[in-house]
């Protein structure tokens, strides 16, 4: 028995309908970028555009008018009062700016100050040290005076070669 | 031939059942009810509308820049932040990057006089300063890398040139800059046939229906394609949750600042003026070429709003050393695939070396 010819080409939907989406896309694309880009059709889009923005303006004061004369405030004078909000935030916002810059300046000014303070420290410190240094040289030298007047009653009676306070190659 | 008849039937019921379960999902208004933006995050600074939205880092920060990052302005910022696992704040956020994002808000009428000068020399500027002193507080950082997607990222990239503050590097992602190269976009801003001045006089703002409008005549096919990718991966409640918050951001357009929108389109679009030169916005040009910083340009390779060569255009006009590189993915589907977070990790990876450097 000869087998049947569908088994060859089964059936799918899937593909099928792929097939025919992909067709339909590429025909419609074609005709679309023809028409989408025609000036012709650009032409009358604009002009439909102005009409309609047009239209929209006249319709927009012709709201306006109506509820003016009803003493009722129109569109305009919400955005109005709107439009004076944000700028009043726009301001309030600038003050901001200015304080951050001026906090900006009080930091850096904070940072100075405290840098110099530190290296005011570190001066003191260190000036403390050279003295505590030539305080021990001082009383060094003392020690050693003592000893040398101490010392006249064995070389017979000659006086000390260096007083206190007199500059010397040690100090 | 019977056995072929009961393959077609069996295709068929299982079709049908595909569609009532499908008919059945959106039964349940998944749009609606989707969640997006999850991560959690806080407050730290507003003006008017926008605010700047602080997502703490969940992983080790050390030795990496806040990003700050400032969105478009014609949808919302949950696209960066769509479901757990396909959100780019988050996967910054887990390497350990903190992340500050300028959220511009919905404008409404009363900000139609709002000038393209006010967001870049006072907006932008600002967000990025309140975003770099709470860096410096919670983080001791010293610089912020700057991020930019879309229409954000032209608008940072401009006022990055005209004060880089404490940005010292700039990433964009499929931000327009060479606009004579944005394809059926910059075919459509005409000034022949775009009514500009009317549309800003006319509607105050460009109004979000008008451009949610244009987007969809941009891909026209795009209707259908989304339907069929739902019948497609229907089978996977992952894609279901996803497609409908990608259906819940494509329908949340806001409205863009109508003194804004004229500037940015008769410059931009028109003019081609951040290629061309010769644009002046409150007294001082702007200039591109003033910019020092590196910067990065990632466009995405089946981009129909900025195609790569508009996105790359950026090499052509900063000032500073500029980096581009394509990835897969659409304008909107690039912020959902695995590229992005991967670019965007190696590039916060480079400027943590650049920091070692330069503090070596």
């Amino acid at each position: 028995m000869p087998q049947a010819p569908h088994d060859a080409a089964a059936f799918d939907f899937g593909k099928l309908s792929n097939d025919m989406y992909q067709q339909w896309e590429q025909a419609m694309t074609a005709w679309w970028d023809q028409v989408l880009e025609s000036p012709e059709v650009l032409r009358a889009s604009g002009q439909n555009l102005s009409v309609m923005a047009r239209a929209r303006r006249k319709y927009e004061e012709g709201m306006d008018q109506g509820l003016h004369q009803l003493h009722l405030p129109t569109r305009e004078d919400l955005t109005r009062v709107a439009r004076i909000a944000t700028l009043l935030e726009e301001r309030l916002l600038q003050v901001e700016d200015t304080l951050l810059q001026v906090k900006d300046q009080l930091d850096g000014m904070e940072r100075a100050t405290l840098q110099a303070r530190v290296e005011a420290a570190e001066t003191r410190l260190e000036l403390r040290e050279r003295l505590a240094e030539l305080q021990a040289r001082i009383d060094r030298l003392e020690g050693r005076g003592a000893s040398v007047e101490a010392a006249p009653a064995e070389d017979g009676g000659k006086p000390a070669a260096r007083k206190r306070g007199a500059p010397g190659k040690e100090a | 031939m019977l056995s072929h008849a009961r393959e077609v039937v069996g295709q068929g019921v299982e079709a049908a059942q595909k569609l009532r379960d499908l008919v059945a999902f959106l039964g349940e208004r998944p749009v609606e009810r989707v969640k997006t933006g999850q991560t959690p995050h806080q407050v730290i600074h507003r003006q008017n509308k926008a605010v700047v939205r602080y997502f703490p880092p969940r992983g080790p920060s050390a030795g990496k820049a806040p990003v700050f990052i400032s969105m478009p302005l014609i949808n919302t910022w949950t696209v960066f932040d769509l479901l757990p696992g396909k959100s780019v704040v988050g996967a910054l956020v887990d390497a350990g990057v903190p992340v500050y994002l300028l959220d511009w808000g919905r404008p409404g009428p009363e900000d139609r006089d709002v000038t393209l000068a006010d967001l870049v020399d006072g907006l932008l500027p600002r967000a990025i300063d309140r975003s770099m002193r709470h860096a410096r507080q919670q983080h001791g950082a010293d610089a912020l890398d700057a991020l930019g997607y879309c229409v954000g990222g032209t608008f940072l990239a401009i006022s990055l040139a005209r004060q880089p503050g404490p940005v010292r590097r700039l990433a964009l992602l499929a931000a327009p800059i060479d606009f004579h190269a944005s394809g059926r976009l910059s075919a459509w801003a005409d000034p022949d046939t775009f009514p500009l001045d009317d549309i800003v006089d006319g509607f105050g703002n460009f109004p979000r229906e008008l451009m949610r409008q244009s987007f969809k005549a941009l891909r026209p096919s795009g209707e259908a394609a989304k339907w069929k990718g739902l019948w497609d991966r229907f089978d996977s409640e992952s894609f279901r949750e996803l497609w409908a918050a990608m259906e819940q951001w494509n329908g949340d357009n806001v409205d863009f600042p109508g003194e804004t929108y004229r500037e940015y389109v008769r410059r931009c679009y028109f003019d081609n003026a951040l290629i061309a030169g010769g644009w002046t916005t409150a007294g001082r040009p702007v200039d591109l070429g003033a910019a020092r910083m590196p910067a990065l340009a990632l466009a995405a390779d089946g981009d129909h709003i900025c195609p790569p060569a508009a996105a790359h255009g950026l090499a052509a006009a900063w000032g500073g050393p500029v980096e581009t590189r394509t990835l897969k993915g659409g304008h909107v589907g690039v912020c959902i695939g695995s590229a992005l977070p991967k670019a965007l990790l190696s590039w916060v990876a480079e400027g943590a070396v650049l920091r070692d450097e330069v503090q070596a």
